[in-house]
């Protein structure tokens, strides 16, 4: 019986991996700026497309990028796509920064409705380019197709995936904890006045903090796109664990986005097991929950969302 | 909003009494003007939804997110009233009406203690949940496909019976619920309650510390704002003759939000109305262009809220002040006694 | 019995203790002072007795009534106004509206939406009655936001002073204030003095001590010296403390 329930574990710890490079780039901008981006599952979504995209064959992009890129092998346009779609939102992510600046001193109400209406004008964006048809991303035959151990099967690319989120994961980690810019990344996280004080550039940290933050976003979309499918509204439930680690208060503490992500996906995991029809209405109904009952939820202090 | 010397112990303004007037009129010259009735229908419908939205968002300022539920759970309640229990028309409404309640009532419960984005963000999710059950609950809703074969049900008036089936009928029953919201909800933002939103959105510590039971007043507006949307979800079933889970997307309940705001609903009573109309000719005449018009409302949306918040109605006021100071220059400029336009 | 009490008051935010058995006695009709340093614990006393938090210890009565742990709302409705320090104004409102939101008669209609309020003169005339009081009659009509800065401590207080409150309380009423602003305030004072209950924080004690008839001084959470001006003038831990600075 349990033994049965393995395969939706494995999904959902795949699923709660790229739920955490979501979070924990939707955190570090989060955390800097004390504004939540509501844009953010539309880079999810974005970076998805783009690799359509670039990968070519039968997206609305493909015909143009002539009859050389499409002769190269899936793997190596695979690998570009990785490569550069992350970067190309990376892009529209310091775009939508650079429009929030003039939201920062008002009412926190015009936040809001500004990354509302950047994440309505990219899906809409999305929507014209692509229309709303559901696209499948290709992706090389050594990650995809399925396996047999123990009497079930498994899916390759499930493990291909889960492994390279957790490789995402440790390489955010070594580059908060490890290198000098990470350092001012957190210490800017906890307390962007000192870090002003301390003579840093505030503005730029925070364009490169959104430009880090979306590309992660971009990237777990990529990942997620063959499991998920791709639809102009895939965004949107990406986001929702990164809502979640936000309510839980985890701004700041990097395992606890990624142990907090990892329930999320364990949870949809679980659901799919039972009721797979529902299994994402899960968290949902979670995020409903926890921000219910966790009165004076973020940062301890008492910061700007608190509201 | 800046409250209005005009609110009359009459029961219209002459601004209401004219756009009624003009509205009325509709269907005589829409055809000549190289549109067609429907429109009008879809005008009407759609403002009924805006104006009952802006009173939680302009007026409470609570940004609601996911207001496309009560539209959709009108929608629904109303064709399945129709399907489900008898097909008239006054019960099939108010069976709209009371479900759309109810699921305001019951998120109202869970928002009512919230402001910004823990507030909007609970409406998503609420809003996701509704839309979820909609597209999943096949047997129900009838999932991606809607509720079809939903029928344009006849006013019974007791002495008359009035078809509904025609395009030019329908728009004046449409009409007739209009300028009943539309009166309905002017007196009410003129009245203590009304002010006591407004005064809720600029401070609501201070509201609270004045003695107010600010709780029960979001939840009154929200559950109140459920009901109108469901009312105008009701009548565009009617319309279309057919319910959508799309209506309660993400996506959907940001197009009352963009253009509830685009209009002018922070600061005026109208702002809707405009934003509405400004959203449904761009579809109509952009659109001929490009299949991407929905992309530059959303661009001029973004604009709006970086630039001038106050919306089209906001830019109105502006137009009329200056030529107000430019005709009168001798007379001291009195701070905006905003009357209500 | 005094007309508001609070019994041993104890508050505290996670481990952090930030009002230790702080007790405090206000006779009706009688002007009360709080002074202490920056981060005493003045303004977190001044919310839990306001009823902004509950405390995590002690017993709080109004007019013999036991308010601990009321919800602000219940308590203003019992006739508690206060002040911020922080302007809550309604900015987009008039002064006059502001006043009128504050009316009892006017909370008393929260629930009527069939009545347009702009033509009631009743309230109007009422708020330019308490705008006339606090020297704001001439400008009723000017948006909050547009007011200058004095301007606005004065509506702030007259907002306060529109619910007909038993008892009043300031919180640092002269913030920001000049010279011009201090002289206004405190004649606005002196004429409210003796005619309601009023309980006010202040860093300027010259006016402070003027107005009070009784002071208590809070340092670290707790209150260290109660009395009369007179007394705490004498008070050695007052003279020499920064606070001692009063010929």
């Amino acid at each position: 019986m349990l033994f049965d329930l393995l395969p939706h574990l494995v999904n959902g710890v795949t699923l709660g991996l790229l739920f955490a490079l979501v979070a924990l780039g939707f955190m570090l901008i989060v955390g800097l700026m004390e504004q939540i981006n509501l844009a953010h599952g539309s880079l999810f979504a974005l970076g998805a497309y783009l690799a359509l995209a670039i990968v070519g064959g039968e997206s609305a992009i493909g015909p143009y990028l002539g009859g050389t890129w499409h002769s190269l092998p899936l793997g190596v346009r695979y690998a570009a796509a990785l490569v550069i779609a992350p970067l190309l939102v990376a892009v529209v992510g310091m775009g939508v920064e650079v429009l929030m600046r003039r939201t920062y001193d008002k009412d926190p109400l015009f936040g809001l409705l500004l990354t509302f209406g950047a994440a309505m004008v990219l899906e809409e964006a999305i929507r014209a380019v692509w229309t709303t048809r559901d696209y499948v991303l290709q992706i090389p035959s050594v990650v995809s197709g399925g396996f047999i151990f123990q009497d079930l099967i498994w899916s390759t690319y499930r493990f291909y995936a889960a492994a390279f989120a957790a490789t995402a994961i440790l390489l955010v980690w070594l580059f908060i904890e490890k290198t000098p810019y990470g350092a001012v990344i957190k210490a800017g996280a906890h307390d962007n006045e000192m870090v002003r004080a301390l003579g840093i550039n505030l503005s730029r940290l925070r364009l490169f903090v959104f430009a880090f933050g979306t590309l992660l976003a971009a990237l777990a979309g990529i990942i997620l796109a063959p499991i998920w499918g791709i639809r102009p509204h895939m965004g949107v439930d990406a986001v929702v664990p990164a809502f979640l680690v936000i309510v839980l208060g985890g701004v700041g503490s990097f395992w606890g986005a990624v142990v907090a992500s990892l329930l999320c996906g364990m949870l949809i995991g679980l659901a799919g097991a039972y009721a797979s029809e529902w299994s994402l209405l899960s968290i949902y109904l979670l995020l409903i929950a926890v921000t219910t009952v966790r009165a004076r939820g973020l940062f301890g202090k008492k910061s700007l969302l608190e509201a | 909003m800046l409250p209005s010397p005009q609110a009359s112990p009459y029961l219209v303004t002459p601004t209401i009494a004219t756009l009624l007037l003009l509205l009325a009129t509709v269907p005589f010259w829409i055809e000549r003007a190289g549109l067609y009735p429907y429109l009008g229908v879809e005008i009407l419908i759609w403002s009924i939804y805006a104006l009952g939205f802006n009173l939680v968002l302009g007026y409470a300022g609570l940004p609601s997110f996911g207001h496309g539920a009560y539209f959709g759970v009108g929608a629904y309640a109303f064709g399945l009233a129709q399907f489900g229990l008898a097909p008239n028309l006054w019960l099939c409404l108010l069976a709209a009406v009371l479900a759309a309640m109810l699921a305001g009532a019951i998120v109202s419960l869970f928002v009512s203690h919230r402001r910004g984005i823990y507030f909007a963000l609970l409406t998503i999710a609420f809003g996701q949940a509704f839309w979820f059950v909609a597209i999943k609950w096949h047997s129900v809703t009838g999932g991606e496909d809607g509720l079809l074969k939903i029928a344009r049900l006849p006013v019974e008036l007791g002495v008359a019976r009035v078809d509904l089936t025609s395009n030019v009928s329908l728009y004046y029953f449409v009409f007739a619920v209009f300028a009943l919201v539309l009166i309905g909800l002017w007196r009410l933002v003129n009245s203590p309650f009304g002010r006591t939103l407004q005064a809720i959105r600029q401070n609501e510590t201070r509201v609270t510390f004045l003695g107010y039971s600010v709780w029960w007043v979001k939840a009154a507006v929200f559950t109140l704002s459920a009901a109108i949307s469901g009312l105008a979800g009701a009548l565009f079933a009617m319309a279309q003759m057919s319910a959508f889970p799309d209506v309660m997307s993400l996506h959907h309940s940001g197009y009352i939000v963009m253009m509830t705001l685009v209009g002018g609903g922070l600061v005026s009573f109208w702002g809707p109305v405009i934003g509405v109309f400004a959203f449904l000719l761009t579809r109509d005449i952009i659109g001929t262009y490009t299949t991407a018009w929905m992309f530059w409302f959303g661009l001029f949306f973004v604009t709006v809220v970086l630039f001038k918040p106050e919306g089209i109605a906001g830019l109105i006021r502006d137009v009329s002040d200056a030529a107000a100071r430019r005709w009168s220059p001798g007379r001291v400029a009195v701070p905006a006694r905003e009357p209500g336009e | 019995m005094a007309l508001f009490e609070a019994e041993a008051l104890h508050m505290r935010f996670g481990r952090r203790v930030v009002l230790e058995r702080v007790d405090l006695r206000v006779e009706e009709n009688v002007f009360a002072g709080i002074i202490g340093p920056n981060g005493a614990g003045k303004t977190t006393c001044f919310n839990v007795l306001t009823g902004r938090y509950r405390p995590s210890r002690g017993r709080i009565t109004f007019a013999g009534e036991d308010i601990t742990g009321m919800t602000p709302q219940r308590i203003a409705q019992k006739g508690l106004a206060r002040s911020f320090q922080i302007m809550t104004l309604f900015d987009e409102y008039s002064a006059r509206d502001n006043v009128v939101q504050a009316l009892p008669d006017m909370r008393a209609m929260a629930w009527r939406t069939d009545y347009p309020v702009a033509s009631d003169r009743r309230l109007s005339a009422a708020a330019d009655e308490v705008l006339e009081s606090v020297g704001l009659g001439a400008r009723a009509h000017v948006r909050a936001k547009e007011l200058p800065y004095g301007d606005r401590r004065a509506l702030e207080i007259a907002v306060a002073l529109a619910s007909r409150p038993r008892i009043l309380f300031l919180d640092e009423p002269t913030s920001g204030l000049g010279a011009t602003g201090r002289t206004r305030l405190r004649n606005l004072l002196m004429r409210l003095k003796g005619t309601l209950t009023i309980v006010a924080i202040e860093h300027d004690l010259e006016l402070l001590f003027s107005l009070a008839d009784r002071v208590s001084v809070i340092q670290w959470g707790q209150v260290i010296a109660e009395g009369t001006p007179a007394e705490l003038r004498a008070d050695p831990w007052v003279r020499r403390s920064n606070l001692g600075k009063l010929q």
